[in-house]
């Protein structure tokens, strides 16, 4: 039941932003796709010990971030998933790599720290990279970038279709959950001899739907090529490119020489 | 299971994404040539369905936890290997997009883990072997064991070795696996239990619309003379109780679990084998010789060169440069993003 | 010339369960009948079998001259539009403009042409304003009114249309039978929303254990109070006040 509505509303959440977002920005779908790729490649390739190079990279976020109006807090509870896995592989390093890298006041910092700081700053970065994607673009927009990122049409097809009848599935789910659980005295989810009917039913209803909605489509001329076409409507070709091309090169930047640190030169 | 990008280097990602393209590429043109038109809609559909059935809490009897269904084996063996690989490359970017469940750049590994394994290994190769000639409820609960444990454990290794391969943990393989190995058995196994509930419930309900009962294909049969035979096949086998299927359940559940726990435990050493014959040394330390093998391939595969501070001792002087820069650099950023956005709100 | 024909039709699932059994009946051009009956009574059956959904059955079926044939069914479905109960699994695709736009793109109309059609189809229903809306974000009269758009985007001849007033509040049942009136072509309304059927339909079939009880003016046997009662109905609202 629990989980039914966190995915409910998460899904209502993701899509009442990025249709916020929607009408206002002219860049194209496919122009953020491809810089929030650049984004995520450049941040995890950077090497373990180099927390300031990482650290360069939160400018993407920060500028997005107030750009596009989105709470980092909003998105820090999407955090806890990954944190769990993280922790468990990063503490190993802190075991493992002993190697005193620098002195910071006094107190030797090892290659495991740094490592392990490494570790949870990408875990983060890429968690708000792909977070922001979906509140500026949307699924539904993101199938029509992967379309023209020449992803076979049956696949986005499969994607749209599934993101269509996500929350009707979802809520179909939950119905059923709450006739169970009424009717259970077990409130701890479905007990072992429902473990095949409960899902089984779902399942056989959602494969009657399938074919209810391929007899809608029969009708409608389908012959077994999926036609859509997906109109952008006023994409700003111009300002995409702009876009693309200013980010990939700032990464591009951050990713050879130590920003961060020649800026600070400056000062000193 | 589902890969966070910390864990990966681009270059395995992206190997990774070639793997998992050319077998959603396979996959497609495959389905072209079945030239069943309503397969399409149903892929969509059961997308949404494994997504929905994903949430829903399963109690584990005598636990008092609950666990949950993944999919890729129970889909493949409704809708064939490839059409539920399609459809689970769906549910897995709709998780990794609204819930974090993995990385976008690590899609294209976990795709591999868990939706190639489940599809090819426990479809194509387990479920089809074993339903080759004829069905019955012994070999749906058997395949869907074997299949999910089996599937599990591969996913696993491959998650191990994906991590590995990146260098950005120095924990031993050896404990990596050993952690990582029985959990997956564990999970397997609920998985497998789950998954051969829900066939056998079909199997009793519309046997028609599995993969392969009488060599036909799942759809072909939909809606059709299956009610019929439903009832005739009610009348000839006495339904199992509920807890003798619980007993068969776990008794195949344990044995095969320990088999591969066996199998599992041996693996360890065989990667460990297998680096001192690629490296060449005897012995082989906790953390050092496999890490920087694994930093070798690493630094070949960078997109660039690597300006890190892994033998230079000015590290402090760069750091506390660093750090004044970073803050200034940042906070002109937030300044001008704020006054960007203010003249936006004024137009 | 009658627009649909159906003569001595018999049909049943699986070969052996009979839902529809010798039916006859014929519809003329621009003649709007109602199809009413109990659940069960083989309504969306008989509607099925007219766009060729549920394959061999026995008798005479024809549409628009052409006899329902697995040949003719392209032509057939481009000439009659149906709109199901559940409008859910009419739209499949995530935006009513996409969604609209499916039919008119699969006859392989240029996108002007397709464009033209689907404002056209989304103003006649009045849902004009709601071309960008994602489909799971509409409440139910909207995406009937949606269902029926893509229909219509077709310009069809022929519509069938099952159950449409199910689940509707009062104030959208009452629009939708204002759009319903408005429609041009051939329209059966399988119902069993009898004060619906009163104001649409000049015509009614009583459909009952798959057999035609009885066919005839609408306002004659939607008045018959024993008939109703026996075959699972009962008086229209509207009639049961007068009386």
């Amino acid at each position: 039941m629990d989980r039914l509505q966190t995915a409910i509303t998460a899904l209502h959440e993701a899509d009442a932003e990025s249709g916020r977002r929607k009408s206002r920005s002219r860049l194209t779908p496919v122009a953020r796709l491809i810089v929030c790729i650049g984004f995520l490649g450049v941040t995890v390739s950077f090497d373990k010990y180099n927390i300031a190079g990482l650290l360069s990279m939160s400018l993407y976020l920060i500028v997005t971030g107030i750009w596009e109006e989105i709470s980092l807090w909003k998105g820090f509870s999407r955090l806890k998933y990954i944190f769990a896995v993280l922790l468990l592989l990063g503490i190993a390093n802190i075991f493992y790599d002993r190697n005193v890298i620098m002195f910071l006041g006094g107190i030797p910092i090892t290659g495991g720290m740094l490592s392990f700081v490494t570790l949870f700053l990408k875990g983060a970065f890429a968690v708000y990279g792909a977070y922001f994607l979906l509140l500026t673009v949307g699924i539904d927009r993101l199938c029509m970038a992967l379309r023209k990122l020449k992803v076979p049409r049956m696949m986005v097809t499969v994607l749209l279709l599934t993101y269509r009848y996500l929350i009707v599935l979802l809520k179909e789910a939950q119905r059923m959950m709450q006739a169970y659980e009424l009717r259970s005295f077990r409130h701890r989810g479905i007990h072992i001899r429902a473990w095949g009917d409960f899902p089984g039913l779902l399942l056989l209803r959602s494969m009657d739907r399938a074919l209810q909605i391929y007899d809608s489509m029969l009708l409608r001329g389908y012959d077994g090529e999926f036609l859509y076409e997906m109109t952008e409507r006023k994409a700003g070709w111009t300002i995409s490119v702009l876009y693309m091309a200013g980010w990939l090169a700032l990464f591009a930047l951050l990713r050879s020489v130590p920003v961060f640190a020649l800026v600070g030169k400056l000062f000193l | 299971m589902h890969m966070a990008d910390a864990l990966i280097t681009p270059a395995v990602a992206g190997g990774m994404y070639a793997c998992s393209g050319a077998a959603m590429c396979y996959s497609v043109k495959k389905i072209k040539g079945l030239e069943e038109p309503e397969k399409i809609p149903v892929m969509g559909v059961m997308g949404a369905f494994v997504f929905a059935a994903q949430m829903i809490n399963f109690t584990i009897p005598g636990t008092g936890s609950s666990g949950h269904l993944c999919g890729g084996v129970l889909m493949s063996a409704v809708l064939g290997p490839e059409a539920g690989f399609l459809t689970m490359i769906g549910v897995l970017l709709v998780q990794c997009l609204l819930f974090a469940d993995g990385g976008l750049l690590a899609l294209g590994a976990n795709i591999w883990n868990m939706a190639f394994y489940g599809c090819f290994i426990g479809g194509l190769l387990i479920w089809k072997c074993t339903m080759k000639r004829g069905m019955s409820r012994k070999k749906v609960i058997a395949a869907s064991f074997v299949g999910c444990i089996l599937t599990l454990q591969l996913g696993a290794f491959s998650v191990v070795l994906e991590t590995m391969i990146s260098g950005v943990t120095q924990l031993p393989p050896g404990i990596f696996l050993a952690a990582m190995q029985p959990i997956h058995l564990a999970i397997g196994l609920v998985e497998g239990g789950i998954t051969a509930a829900v066939l056998l419930f079909l199997y009793e309900m519309r046997p028609e619309l599995l993969w392969g009962y009488n060599g036909r294909t799942a759809m072909e049969k939909a809606g059709g003379s299956g009610e019929r035979e439903q009832t005739a096949y009610r009348k000839k086998a006495a339904r199992l109780s509920a807890w003798q299927t619980v007993g068969v359940l776990a008794v195949s559940a344990l044995v095969i679990g320990g088999l591969l726990s066996q199998a599992a435990s041996a693996y360890p050493d065989g990667l460990e084998w297998s680096i001192e014959r690629t490296t060449g040394r005897e012995e082989i330390s906790a953390s050092g010789d496999i890490y920087e093998a694994a930093a070798d391939v690493q630094e070949a595969a960078a997109l660039f060169p690597d300006y890190g501070f892994r033998e230079s001792g000015s590290a402090v002087g760069t750091s506390f440069s660093g750090v004044i820069g970073g803050i200034t650099v940042i906070g002109l950023c937030v300044i001008c993003c704020y006054a960007l956005r203010f003249f936006r709100k004024r137009r | 010339m009658s627009e649909i024909r159906v003569e001595q039709l018999s049909y049943a699932y699986d070969g052996n369960r009979e839902v529809l059994s010798d039916v006859s009946f014929s519809v003329e051009p621009s003649e709007t009948i109602g199809l009413i009956g109990a659940n069960g009574a083989g309504k969306s059956t008989l509607l099925k079998i007219l766009v060729g959904l549920l394959g061999k059955y026995r008798g005479q079926a024809e549409m628009g001259g052409l006899p329902v044939e697995k040949k003719h069914l392209r032509q057939i479905r481009a000439k009659t539009g149906y709109v199901f109960q559940d409008s859910e699994s009419q739209l499949f695709l995530s935006t009513v403009y996409e969604d609209v736009a499916f039919g008119p793109r699969n006859y392989g109309y240029d996108e002007e042409e397709v464009d033209r059609r689907v404002m056209a189809a989304l103003e006649q229903v009045h849902i004009g304003y709601l071309k960008d809306r994602q489909i799971y974000r509409m409440s139910g009269g909207q995406k009937k009114l949606a269902a029926i758009a893509t229909v219509l985007s077709l310009t069809p001849e022929i519509i069938l249309l099952d159950e449409p007033s199910i689940a509707l509040d009062p104030r959208n049942r009452k629009n939708l039978i204002q759009i319903i009136g408005e429609m041009e072509g051939t329209k059966i309304i399988a119902s069993h929303d009898l004060d619906m059927i009163l104001d649409t339909c000049e015509r009614t079939i009583l459909l009952a254990g798959g057999k035609i009880i009885r066919e005839g003016r609408t306002e004659d046997i939607l008045t018959d109070e024993a008939l109703l009662t026996a075959n699972g109905l009962e008086l229209p609202l509207s009639l049961g006040k007068r009386n």
